[in-house]
């Protein structure tokens, strides 16, 4: 019977230290630059553009129209990162984050921009129209 | 200078593109070839043929190299006819190969055309998904069989078309976004 050729190689490898990242106990293997994380959202940048509907190819942003925003839901991102290219006021950009795992989809981490925001949002600019309106009857008085 | 110029273009030999288009001309008078060149300087021949030329040219094809490769079958719903594009790659020994495309159209209201699994057997692989995808029936073919469409999906419903024998809109279905799902409703 032959001897395996793998032998002297696997013999050698014997008195090497392991090449692995015991992960729990360490820090994860770094992230490179320019690395495509978690999606983060900057609500008061937002103009509106609807351009990161347009090109999210995963259906992850629904567009407000009542307060010229989006809501994102990033449970179903796959990262690839066209809507932050695409975007005129860099109002969405990449973060280093990865470590996602999560019991809910629907989990507060993956949503942007959530319902109260939005109400709060809403309230606030109804505020700011009557108080155009009463300036700009003042004014015409 | 410019004497110069047509004494060296005189003897220029025709490519292969244009051999094949000659042939193809010579044998079938009524069929449409032309080369066309895209931006990367690729030379395709393009080859629109009738239903009844179909077959005898793609036999023709495999006469004139009995090499040839038949690449991939595409079918397409134009509105009113239905297509089906075979792409072919032909003399391939020295490079560039020459790419043909030949296609075909055919009323929705009579699809049907020749198999052609005879002549290029893998030809049946797409036939197969076309009748299933656009349901352009290929007659005289050995195995009619479902390729891609699960057992339990409805007969006469073919995806790929555009028509009222496309998928309905109940057929399609939504995950949600929950944003949406919590206003009651996936639907925007």
């Amino acid at each position: 019977m032959r001897l395996s050729p793998l032998i002297p190689t696997v013999l050698r490898n014997l008195a090497k230290k392991p090449a692995t990242n015991l992960f729990p106990k360490v820090e994860p293997v770094p992230v490179p630059e320019n690395f495509r994380g978690r999606l983060i959202y900057d609500v008061d940048k937002c103009v509106g553009c609807r351009m990161c509907v347009t090109v999210c190819p995963a259906g992850v942003f629904v567009y407000l129209p009542e307060v010229r925003k989006v809501t994102l839901w990033t449970g179903r991102c796959v990262f690839c990162s066209q809507c932050v290219d695409v975007c005129p006021t860099n109002a969405l950009k990449m973060s280093d984050e990865f470590l996602l795992a999560s019991y809910d989809k629907y989990d507060e981490k993956f949503i942007w921009f959530k319902e109260e925001e939005i109400e709060e949002l809403k309230k606030k600019l109804e505020e700011q129209k009557k108080a155009k309106e009463a300036a700009k009857k003042a004014e015409n008085k | 200078m410019d004497e110069a110029h047509t004494v060296i273009e005189a003897p220029k030999e025709p490519t292969k593109e244009e051999k094949v288009v000659e042939a193809i001309k010579s044998r079938f008078p009524n069929v449409e070839a032309e080369i066309r060149e895209n931006k990367l300087g690729r030379k395709r021949i393009w080859v629109r043929v009738s239903r009844e030329d179909y077959k005898p040219l793609m036999a023709f094809l495999m006469e004139l190299d009995p090499q040839a490769h038949y690449s991939i079958g595409i079918e397409q719903d134009f509105g009113d006819s239905l297509g089906f594009m075979s792409h072919l790659t032909l003399f391939y020994e020295d490079d560039p190969a020459v790419s043909l495309l030949v296609e075909v159209k055919v009323p929705k209201d009579d699809p049907t055309l020749p198999d052609i699994s005879d002549i290029f057997p893998i030809a049946l692989q797409f036939e197969r998904e076309v009748m299933e995808m656009v349901g352009l029936d290929f007659e005289g073919a050995p195995d009619k069989r479902r390729l891609f469409l699960p057992e339990d999906f409805p007969e006469g419903i073919y995806p790929l078309r555009l028509d009222e024998k496309g998928i309905s809109e109940e057929m399609v279905k939504n995950a949600g976004h929950p944003y949406l799902l919590r206003r009651g409703g996936g639907k925007p």
